[in-house]
């Protein structure tokens, strides 16, 4: 027991900068996708025509494909048009594109599920379309898209361990090339997971926090579909 | 003649090849408490909705105050800030307190400085009796409390017209009463109303107009004692007849 504790303080400086950049991966592509993610759902509901079209598209194509594809595209193929981007954005904008199209899922859901009657209100005291979906539609969408949204959060937390793929040192990284100068990978691959864990448990209270900050008074216990 | 706040001409509506209005016209004028009666599926709804082009309709025409309304033209944003309309349920912004619900629009869409929407809010709660639960969220307030402030909210855009969707349907019988006072002191202040309404003693007591629609238009028109007392058609009779069955058996419920 001694030994394991030993040899967790001797990883975890190396480990704590591979969680570092796991963080930074995770807060790009989660920020970036929903920067994206979010006037994509926007369009995709209210929108018309082509551009319509072209959304739907871009969200079908960009959930039916491994991320992993995704992400040697923007590396490795990029290049060969002339666009080189370095590891860590490149692993930023893969996971970003990746989770746009799962957030546009997610904000389009919590959108439908406002109710229409809403909807009729805004436009029924004059607002314009942008107004009573700006000021009445996305406040409720917003609070109704936390729990959907806070499991994309823990998915894209542990898919920046693909970034390892292309050489990013982030946590998954970091544990391999311990486990070569080592040769422990089952401890190793122990504290790799715990910390996770650890952080997805801390990640998860906070959007609880949020959750329960943002609730409308007695809305809770007889929300409506 | 006077002139008409809203005058509906000739309106035709389908859903698909489903024809729901049919050459329907009406007009009504300042200070006219006009209550629209008929079975499900007639169009009543949906009347209402193309009144305030929520639905957009396939011919015909809507005056507001001498104006003809042309899609293209006018400002609908502009059309229906002056026409109040209050839903069947309530539909109040979830998210925002009484307060801000009545608040809202004046802010946001009237553009009214945060001072003075404030007090034009409070007053149109007061004139609803909802000023002690301003700061209340819908979910925390019973159906007719919501429905007095859907009234407050509709109220504060000054509107030339209120329509009531059967603005009592999904209350409980023992809330009714009090949305229905507040309608009655509405239209007893001169407010002009299209109220979808079964409610046989609003009509009576509140009502200039009955008009009886069937199938997309008006099937027979009067004055509520003229219609209850005496009506011309076999169909009115009929639906009459099984509304007074309804009313009946509602009192029974509340009875016992
Ligand atoms: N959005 C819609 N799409 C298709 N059909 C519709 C739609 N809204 C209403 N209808 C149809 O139009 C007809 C009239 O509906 P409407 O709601 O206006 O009737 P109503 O008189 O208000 O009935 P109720 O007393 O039940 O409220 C009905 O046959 C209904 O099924
Ligand atoms: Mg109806």
């Amino acid at each position: 027991m001694d030994d394991q504790w030993a040899f967790f303080l001797r990883i975890l400086p190396e480990l704590w900068e591979g969680l570092k950049m796991s963080m930074y991966l995770s807060v790009g592509a989660l920020s970036l996708g929903l920067v994206i993610g979010l006037p994509l759902a926007l369009v995709k509901t209210y929108g018309h025509g082509v551009l319509r079209f072209v959304v739907t598209a871009y969200i079908e194509v960009v959930r039916g494909t491994p991320m992993v594809v995704q992400l040697f595209m923007v590396y490795f193929g990029l290049p060969e048009l002339g666009i080189v981007i370095d590891r860590v954005p490149a692993a930023i904008i893969a996971l970003a594109v990746n989770s746009s199209a799962y957030q546009a899922e997610y904000f389009r859901g919590a959108i439908l599920s406002v109710s229409e009657g809403q909807y009729a209100a805004g436009r029924a005291i004059g607002m314009s379309q942008g107004q009573a979906v700006l000021h009445i539609i996305l406040p409720q969408a917003l609070r109704i898209v936390i729990p959907p949204w806070s499991n994309e959060m823990v998915y894209m937390v542990k898919y920046t361990s693909i970034a390892f793929l292309i050489a990013v040192p982030e946590l998954m990284a970091q544990g391999q090339v311990i486990i070569t100068r080592t040769f422990r990978p089952m401890e190793t691959l122990f504290w790799v997971g715990l910390l996770y864990v650890i952080v997805l448990a801390i990640l998860s209270q906070i959007v609880d926090w949020i959750e329960t900050r943002v609730r409308i008074p007695g809305y809770q216990s007889d929300r409506r579909g | 003649m006077t002139k008409s706040i809203v005058s509906i001409r000739n309106l035709h509506k389908s859903y698909g090849k489903v024809p729901v209005l049919n050459d329907f016209s009406l007009d009504v004028y300042p200070n006219e408490v006009v209550v629209v009666i008929g079975p499900s599926g007639t169009g009543k709804s949906t009347l209402l909705r193309c009144i305030n082009y929520l639905t957009p309709f396939d011919s015909g025409e809507i005056h507001l105050d001498g104006q003809k309304i042309d899609p293209r033209k006018t400002n609908l944003n502009h059309v229906r800030q002056q026409i109040g309309m209050v839903f069947q349920d309530f539909n109040l912004f979830n998210h925002m307190s009484a307060f801000h619900n009545v608040a809202v629009g004046l802010v946001k869409v009237k553009r009214v400085n945060r001072g003075e929407a404030r007090s034009r809010a409070l007053d149109e709660l007061e004139r609803v009796g909802m000023l002690q639960y301003k700061d209340q969220y819908p979910a925390e307030l019973s159906g007719g409390q919501k429905q007095r402030v859907a009234i407050a909210r509709a109220l504060a855009m000054n509107p030339k017209i209120m329509l009531f969707d059967e603005p009592t349907s999904a209350l409980d019988p023992e809330l009714i009463e009090e949305v229905l006072a507040v309608m009655k002191s509405l239209a007893a202040a001169g407010m002009t109303m299209v109220v979808v309404s079964h409610e046989m003693s609003f009509a009576r007591e509140a009502a200039d107009r009955i008009v009886f629609m069937d199938q997309g238009a008006i099937a027979e028109m009067g004055s509520p004692s003229e219609l209850f007392a005496n009506p011309h058609k076999e169909r009115t009779r009929q639906f009459l007849s099984k509304l007074g069955y309804r009313e009946n058996e509602r009192k029974d419920e509340s009875d016992g």
